[in-house]
């Protein structure tokens, strides 16, 4: 026998006079009465199950605020107007459509500041091209 | 639920758990007669006083049938028994450490038992349960639940939470670290 075979005989020798004198059947009798002499204590804690979902959703709120704060709200900013202009917009718009926006837009400006046709009679004379133009020269 | 009168030695562990579950206390007891032996000398080689293995091994009990929901059914009921009496065991040697005993050494381990069995014990079973007393928990643990309950590594990694490879690692410490504390005689 080696030396581990007999270390494991030794093992399975230990214990035994202490396992023959329990009287198991006395033992199983007391571990019922203490069980039912004191219930096991209703649980007032939340299952670690419930506790990995409050963080997960903890961390995610967190995050998004937190991402909300580093990153700039996108959106019409003031300033950032570039080479945006609204005479773009008015693509779609036929050469009539295009000569009333730029009637109202005599009415509204009335400096000569702005580049604009020598009147506004001669709108009629413009292709929508061309009054596209005028438009975004009104934008600046 | 089975009628207790009914129920043969054939019962599984599971059905008797099942049992206990809806309050069969017979279940119970029929667990504690089932399995009280082997965590008595298990408890008992791992250091337990003679004087104090029946309170432990109630104490175990009356834990893992508080606990039994826990119980997944990821080893043996009974090698899941034997940690939880690994831990109550535990515990039993902090209170006595602030107690200012030391119920975990041989030397003072309780001399009122059968002096039979005194007799009976070997030098080198003393100088084994010596050196037991003496390993880190884990190989303790791996060692008696491989060598004195006869546990495959795969049944004793699920009950410890580590790896087949990693217990019998801890298998092989222990035996070497025993080994040098036995091997004189």
């Amino acid at each position: 026998m080696n030396d581990e075979n007999r270390l494991e005989h030794l093992a399975k020798q230990l214990g035994v006079a202490a396992a023959e004198r329990l009287d198991v059947r006395a033992t199983a009798r007391a571990v019922v009465e203490r069980l039912r002499e004191a219930p096991a204590p209703h649980a007032t804690w939340m299952q670690p199950a419930w506790l990995r979902i409050a963080a997960a959703v903890v961390a995610l709120v967190g995050g998004g605020v937190l991402v909300n704060r580093l990153i700039p709200a996108r959106g019409p900013a003031v300033g950032t107007h570039g080479a945006h202009f609204v005479a773009d917009d008015l693509r779609d718009l036929s050469a009539d459509e295009l000569r009333d926006v730029l009637t109202s837009f005599d009415e509204i400006i009335t400096t000569d500041s702005v580049v604009s046709p020598d009147s506004a009679g001669d709108l009629h004379q413009l292709d929508a091209q061309q009054l596209r133009e005028v438009l975004r020269s009104l934008e600046g | 639920m089975a009628h207790p009168q009914l129920r043969t030695e054939m019962s599984s562990d599971a059905a008797l758990i099942a049992a206990w579950q809806t309050g069969d206390e017979q279940a119970a007891a029929e667990l504690v007669e089932r399995h009280a032996r082997p965590l008595a000398r298990f408890l008992a080689a791992s250091g337990a006083p003679d004087s104090d293995v029946d309170d432990l091994v109630q104490e175990t009990f009356v834990r893992a049938f508080r606990s039994v929901d826990r119980f997944r059914g990821q080893c043996q009921f009974r090698t899941w028994l034997l940690t939880i009496g690994g831990n109550v065991l535990k515990d039993f040697g902090r209170r006595a450490a602030r107690r200012k005993v030391v119920p975990l050494d041989e030397t003072v381990r309780d001399a009122t038992g059968d002096p039979l069995e005194h007799a009976e014990a070997s030098e080198v079973q003393a100088l084994l349960t010596m050196g037991l007393t003496r390993l880190p928990r884990l190989q303790r643990e791996v060692f008696l639940l491989r060598a004195q309950q006869g546990l495959e590594y795969e049944e004793i990694a699920s009950a410890l939470a580590t790896t087949p490879g990693a217990a019998r690692v801890h298998y092989h410490h222990a035996v070497k670290r025993l080994k040098e504390i036995v091997g004189g005689t």
